[in-house]
């Protein structure tokens, strides 16, 4: 078949010592890039891109798209060990992540996070290989209506999010969504909120609000609580140290959940513009509604972990087909990549497989070898992570300041995030205090601005009438989608529930 | 701290190479440069971006040709949509060593925020080059060229998209528009790929778009160009007509140059004059125009200046009409 | 303090509706919504919820203060709590302020040491050794491998 000869192809392409050692480069630069908080793979890619100028676009390619996809390895690291997310498709592995380091899992938690990035980028490439095609109509079909009913259907995951205070939960993502109207109005190009300052025309960004609020937030609220003053870390229990590694019941409980994460990521990150946070989202809320104990969930669940991480994952390899099928660019990273394209002359566009077979397959092989070679690097780098988590706390919260303040630097390398950082970490620990929910704050500052947009613009497309949302058949189908889920899941749910606590009665 | 150092060297054998293409003005060209100064080149955004490539890519010219003797410290200062670079360049008034590159947000942001500075206070050296736009439908729409746009334009309501309001996507087809004769509801995107899809789903009719980012689909036949804005087609749309040739007087595009601080010395900015003759000859600079699909537009001096008051007058009238400024 | 920080809030948010009452439009002048839409619903939410949190606020702390014990924060112990708190805080602001000064690494040295003197107080070689080493690192992954830049400073201090 012509696709294993394609894929053959690519293969052999992307074994050669210099494009290995250029994956190799790839996956350890995203690993480090997706660690520091801010710094995440758009940004780290951007400012890569001059390097590759001179390179050869195959090898240069291997490398960017290992930046790219190897970031998402790196970038839950420091979600699990210090709750701050190196990117807002990493928020969703805090809520479960960072209670399991706290409790002693750090460990597990980490090699799960590696095995289901794994999964999620495996499946997606597997994905990307098998059903390209298909998937390229798929995201040809978005308008924005249906990015409206995406964003609509990301935001009914903040019911998740909004916790034990409701009152508070609701107010915190109200705020959210203020700040997301902060900047010139797209429709109109009028400033909103801007008071003429030329900082405030791009709007807030939701990078430096998301490292203070949980980064700076949680740091704060460590002191408050006292953790400096004991001498080993502090923050994390060791008396589990031999539980380094995950057990069997971890990764037989969690199974189908990075199956369900991984497909529903791919499907979700193929859409232009929804990607990965949308997607991480999804698989959480999914997971917490099928879960026999979902109680659990936020305090430390491993399928609450391991659901986001196999969608975010996934949805960066989703993300991959309009970039490589259409020449779209689904998000702020695969807009780099498909600027290098264009540096290097290359046309991306419907055509752009076919006229350049070793660029397109050569990418797609690599990105099997990548995944294995992320998962190699996770598990070596793991135990050096979990080391530097056991300096005592009075040494490590000063440090994290450092790399909170520089890593929002180095995005935009703009002064006036790093101040906003600054004011989101103190207002987050005020938050954290008194039980409001930065969780839903952030992703309110993320989806709020799609959302508006998205309906605006159909509203003008459509002069008014609410009917274009049942005149096109993909917003149909997202609706028809969306309720099947609403009803099905709380009765799963239910069931699942019921069955668990009858099993645990019985038992 | 300053990052990527672009060092040239000054030895015997480069002055020997420069000298005789320095022949222009030789008397200048023994005052400025200073080869003992550095020379302060701001660019107004972050790493990766459009106009970051272009500085790059010029004082790569620079280096390769050993067009300027001294060193070159470039440095990305973003924040506040260029406000922040530009306004450290204006800072440096007087100075004959602070030189920046310019782009569309150098007048559009003026225009929505208080910058401190005009974009006439800097003294103009050139313009390199300007961004043109593509009007495109879907491949599948009936629309076949511009007349039937027209005519179907002014018939029924048609929709146009573009990235964002403050800028050449919507003045230049709310220009045409008034020309032609036909009304238009502007959908205004922040991003590419959600305008893209847009089209493409049948979302919108047409779409107002740089023509780099698009050719793959234009190829392929997804989408269908109708007009190129600029005054010459370039090569990677042949065969689609523009403004100029069909008489249309819009002249409004996004200007790519090169400005020293304010006030700077005569001799600097007439060494910049002629040294961005030499650069814009060279194939690197041609193979920079092909590949983003960029118009080759050359003005220098007091042109360059004029050509931008003009089009950020352009624009301010627009954007007043329908309200986006006061 | 929860008060405070509830009274906060809700100025915050009255001013934010009120902007958008008064400069941001409804709907377009071509009737679609406007720029103020948005805005104008968002904050009156923020006003109404907040008034209601402050509501059941102000009754706890009526009730508390009618019962006998005080569990909250407020004892004698939460003071050095806060106090903890607050010192990191006005740490990563000076920081902050130090940054676009001196430049990432010099102000990332003076503020590890002050930090470090604070917090890890008497360990005076080791918190000498972190505050040079810390910052060192830093530079050198962050400029030299991976490329991007550290924060600029007004006065170069140092030649790299």
């Amino acid at each position: 078949m012509d696709l294993f000869a394609n894929l053959l192809m690519g293969l052999e392409l992307a074994i050669n010592p210099i494009n290995i050692a250029y994956l190799l480069v790839g996956s350890m630069v995203g690993m480090i890039v997706g660690v520091i908080p801010g710094f995440g793979p758009s940004a780290g890619l951007a400012i890569l891109l001059p390097i590759t100028i001179g390179m050869d676009p195959v090898g240069a390619t291997m490398m960017l798209a290992a930046i790219y996809y190897g970031s998402m390895y790196g970038g839950t690291i420091t979600s699990i060990l210090l709750n701050t997310p190196g990117e807002s498709a990493t928020v969703a592995s805090t809520f479960d992540g960072y209670p399991m380091a706290k409790a002693g899992r750090a460990g597990p938690a980490l090699v799960m996070q590696a095995v289901a990035s794994f999964v999620g980028g495996t499946v997606g490439v597997i994905m990307i290989t098998l059903l390209a095609p298909a998937f390229a109509q798929v995201s040809r079909s978005f308008g924005p209506p249906e990015y409206f009913l995406l964003a609509a259907m990301g935001m009914l995951t903040l019911v998740v999010m909004i916790g034990n205070h409701w009152k508070l939960g609701v107010i915190s993502a109200l705020i959210g969504f203020a700040l997301g109207t902060v900047g010139v109005d797209l429709e109109t190009g009028q400033g909103r909120y801007t008071f003429g300052s030329p900082d405030l025309i791009g709007g807030i960004y939701f990078i430096p609000i998301a490292i203070g609020l949980f980064g700076l937030g949680e740091l704060f609220y460590a002191f408050y609580s006292g953790m400096h003053k004991s001498e080993s870390g502090g923050l994390i229990d060791y008396s589990k140290e031999k539980e380094f590694w995950p057990n069997r019941n971890d990764f037989l409980s969690t199974r189908w959940t990075m199956v369900r994460g991984s497909i529903l990521g791919f499907v979700v990150g193929v859409m232009p513009g929804a990607g990965a946070t949308i997607a991480s989202l999804m698989a959480y809320s999914t997971e917490r509604s099928l879960s026999k104990t979902p109680e659990n969930f936020g305090k430390g669940e491993m399928a609450g972990l391991v659901a986001p991480e196999s969608a975010n994952n996934a949805a960066s390899s989703g993300a991959m087909i309009p970039l490589l099928t259409l020449g779209i660019p689904g998000s702020a990273s695969t807009a780099v990549l498909l600027a290098a394209f264009i540096m290097w002359g290359l046309r991306p566009g419907p055509l752009f497989m076919g006229q350049n077979p070793e660029l397109a397959w050569g990418l797609i092989a690599s990105m099997y070898l990548g995944n294995v070679a992320l998962l190699a690097i996770s598990i070596f780098a793991i135990p050096l992570f979990v080391q530097i988590i056991k300096v005592p706390y009075r040494i490590l919260g000063p440090v994290i300041v450092v790399i909170c303040t520089l890593g929002t630097f180095v995005v935009h390398a703009s002064f006036v995030e790093v101040g906003l950082m600054f004011a989101a970490g103190i207002a987050g620990f005020f938050m954290r205090l008194y039980g409001f929910s930065p969780a839903a704050l952030v992703l309110a500052l993320v989806l709020g601005p799609l959302a508006e947009q998205a309906l605006r613009q159909t509203l003008t497309i459509s002069r008014g009438s609410f009917g274009i949302f049942l005149d096109r058949p993909a917003s149909v189908w997202i609706m028809v989608v969306t309720a099947a889920l609403l009803l099905i899941l709380p009765i799963m749910g239910k069931i699942g529930s019921r069955a668990g606590k009858a099993e645990r009665a019985g038992g | 701290m300053t990052k990527l150092n672009t060092t040239f060297k000054t030895g015997a054998l480069a002055l020997l190479v420069a000298a005789p293409l320095a022949v222009a003005t030789p008397a200048i060209a023994q005052q400025y440069p200073d080869p003992a100064q550095t020379l302060d080149w701001t660019i107004a955004f972050g790493p990766g971006g459009g106009n970051d490539i272009m500085a790059r890519t010029i004082v790569e010219i620079l280096n390769t040709y050993d067009l300027y003797p001294g060193d070159i410290a470039l440095e990305n200062r973003a924040g506040g949509s260029g406000a922040v670079g530009w306004g450290y360049l204006a800072n440096q008034a007087g100075s004959a060593y602070g030189i920046s590159t310019t782009s569309g947000s150098f007048i559009t942001t003026p225009l929505q925020a208080d910058t401190g500075w005009a974009i006439t206070d800097f003294t103009p050296i050139a313009l390199l080059a300007a961004d043109d736009l593509v009007l495109v439908v879907n491949g599948d729409s009936p629309i076949q060229n511009l007349d039937e746009f027209i005519a179907f334009a002014q018939a029924n309501p048609i929709s146009i998209s573009g990235i964002g309001t403050v800028n050449v996507d919507f003045i230049v087809p709310a220009l045409f528009a008034q020309e032609a004769g036909f009304e238009f509801e502007y959908i205004s995107f922040n991003a590419m790929a959600d305008q893209i899809t847009a089209v493409l789903s049948g979302a919108v009719d047409a779409m107002m778009s740089n023509p780099g980012e698009i050719l793959g689909l234009i190829d392929s036949g997804d989408l269908r160009p109708l007009v190129f804005t600029g005054r010459s087609t370039p090569e990677a749309l042949a065969g689609v007509p523009n403004f100029a040739e069909l008489g249309i007087g819009v002249e409004v595009s996004m200007p790519r140059g090169l400005i020293l601080a304010p006030d700077a010395p005569a001799e600097a900015q007439e060494f910049w004059i002629e040294t961005m003759r030499r650069v814009v000859e060279t194939p690197e600079w041609q193979a920079y125009i092909t590949n983003n699909t960029l118009t080759p537009t050359i003005l220098f001096g007091d042109d360059f200046r004029d050509f931008l008051a003009n089009t950020q007058e352009d624009f301010a009238t627009v954007l007043r009409e329908v309200g986006a400024i006061d | 303090m929860r008060i405070a920080f509830l009274l906060t809030v809700l100025g915050g948010a009255i001013f934010y509706t009120y902007i958008a009452f008064t400069d941001l439009g409804f709907m377009t002048r071509t009737g679609r919504l406007g720029p103020g839409f948005f805005p104008r619903v968002v904050g009156l939410g923020i006003v109404v919820f907040t008034l209601w949190a402050l509501f059941d606020a102000l009754r706890d702390a009526r009730l508390s203060a009618q019962g006998a014990a005080v569990t909250g924060p407020g004892d004698a112990h939460s003071t050095g709590r806060w106090r903890d708190a607050a010192t990191l805080m006005g740490l990563a602001v000076g920081y902050g302020i130090l940054l676009p000064i001196f430049g990432g690494f010099v102000a990332t040295v003076i503020y590890m040491l002050i930090a470090l003197s604070i917090i890890n107080s008497g360990k005076h070689l080791l918190n000498v050794i972190l505050a040079i080493v810390i910052p060192a690192g830093v530079y050198l992954l962050f400029d030299r491998i991976l490329n991007a830049s550290m924060p600029p400073a007004m006065f170069d201090i140092i030649p790299f």
